[in-house]
């Protein structure tokens, strides 16, 4: 027992101090970047992404355009000093590829590309620090960024993660635990709590994924009272800045 | 400044039965939802009885794309059989980054498309206003200036001074008095 790596301590709190269904600290600032159409910044814990949507606008190449609809382009990196080892990764690494698809799955039914047809719309996503559910803040960081960008979409999409740690639930896993836990990240869509994302890639009892999912899908509502308030304000000193 | 009526995307804005959904809005199921982050308002269209449109606007404005109406262009580049021009404007609302768009020969004027010759129509750097006629090959808008509103508003001579149209097909130079041939547009 200890050799092994205790997750949870003997007052019930986790590594990093929180409780079972507690978030990590959540930072987020949209318009950050003047240059790009839409941006914001978040930080989940240790977690720090920024995000930047150009669009839409003329596609790059003839291949990528859709005669009906606006195609999404997702591009991610990740800083070489972003980890606890420094080393630069190729944007063509198979992990990385693998989370834009995802992103781009979870945007393309949420953004109504229909209203621009044959152009394209851009977004890109730097990983500035890394600590685990690199998938859940790249999809809030998108989410603000392409709100901030004024692109039409249904809904806001809020991601979280979840895990089962010694078979109890717990929310929002930092690297440290989702390295040695099965993990889930959801994405949904608060208004109307439909999934646009359901991931994981471990193994997790059956009898226990009902709970973890709805940890999860708690957790997303949070995000998006998190989100909401951080788009509301980031407008409200619009109005005031254009009043004057 | 009422910041009640900020809406952010997802926002149920009302039945849509009650009202018409403007930019910015979109309906789903009978209800009328909110999709860009902004101000809620409400205005009324006259052209189709008493309607109450919701629209939902802000001040960053999106860049607009092309789509099959009137904009403003200028010629890139002219060939024997079309004209290349980068569309700047569509609809009064300027793109932030210019679209291509081609011309082609018979699509110049309205009669006599077989004769027309492009470089007595447009030259590189003339300003244009023309209509999308359809969303062409994947790169590439085709236009049509055949309307007597349509065709070069703005143009320069040789000589680099601005030209005034004399009649449909011929333009004068204010300075040298000399006279070259452009498919004007007709003024409003």
């Amino acid at each position: 027992m200890s050799s092994r790596l205790e997750l949870i301590g003997p007052q019930g709190l986790r590594t990093d101090g929180r409780r079972f269904n507690e978030l990590r600290n959540m930072n987020c600032k949209p318009s950050v970047l003047s240059q790009a159409d839409g941006s914001a910044y978040i930080e989940q814990g240790n977690t720090k992404c920024l995000a930047a949507v150009y669009g839409p606008r003329e596609a790059r190449t003839k291949a990528q355009v859709l005669h009906n609809r606006a195609n999404i382009n997702v591009e991610i990196s990740l800083a070489p000093f972003s980890m606890e080892e420094r080393k630069k990764r190729s944007k063509s690494d198979k992990r990385i590829l693998e989370i834009a698809s995802a992103v781009k799955q979870t945007f393309e039914p949420i953004i109504m590309t229909e209203l621009y047809a044959r152009s394209q719309i851009d977004i890109y996503l730097q990983i500035l620090q890394f600590d685990g559910g690199t998938v859940q803040i790249c999809i809030n960081a998108a989410t603000l960024a392409i709100i901030d960008a004024g692109i039409p979409m249904k809904d806001y999409v809020c991601a979280c993660s979840a895990g089962c740690i010694d078979d109890e639930p717990v929310l929002d896993l930092n690297h440290l635990e989702e390295s040695n836990t099965p993990e889930l990240t959801v994405a949904l869509l608060p208004k109307n709590d439909k999934i646009t994302l359901l991931q994981m890639e471990s193994r997790l009892h059956i009898d226990k994924f009902q709970q973890v999912m709805e940890m999860a899908a708690k957790g997303c509502k949070e995000i998006h009272t998190v989100l909401d308030k951080a788009v509301r304000e980031n407008i409200k000193d619009l109005l005031k800045k254009s009043s004057i | 400044m009422n910041t009640k009526n900020i809406v952010t995307p997802g926002q149920r804005l009302g039945f849509a039965q009650d009202y018409v959904a403007g930019p910015g809005t979109y309906v789903r199921g009978n209800l009328l939802y909110a999709s860009v982050v902004g101000m809620k308002r409400v205005s009324k269209q006259t052209a189709e009885g008493e309607t109450l449109v919701l629209t939902v606007s802000r001040e960053k404005q999106q860049s607009a794309i092309p789509e099959v109406c009137s904009l403003v262009s200028k010629v890139i580049r002219i060939t024997p059989k079309e004209a290349v021009v980068s569309i700047m404007v569509v609809d009064n609302s300027p793109c932030k980054e210019d679209f291509q768009g081609i011309i082609r020969q018979q699509d110049v004027r309205a009669t006599e498309r077989d004769k027309v010759k492009i470089h007595e129509s447009f030259r590189p750097g003339d300003i244009i206003r023309a209509e999308v006629i359809s969303l062409g090959d994947a790169r590439s808008y085709y236009l049509s200036t055949a309307k007597n509103e349509l065709g070069v508003i703005y143009a320069q001579s040789i000589e680099g001074a601005a030209m005034i149209p004399i009649s449909w097909q011929e333009m004068q130079c204010t300075k040298t008095k000399a006279i070259e041939l452009r498919k004007c547009a007709k003024p409003f």
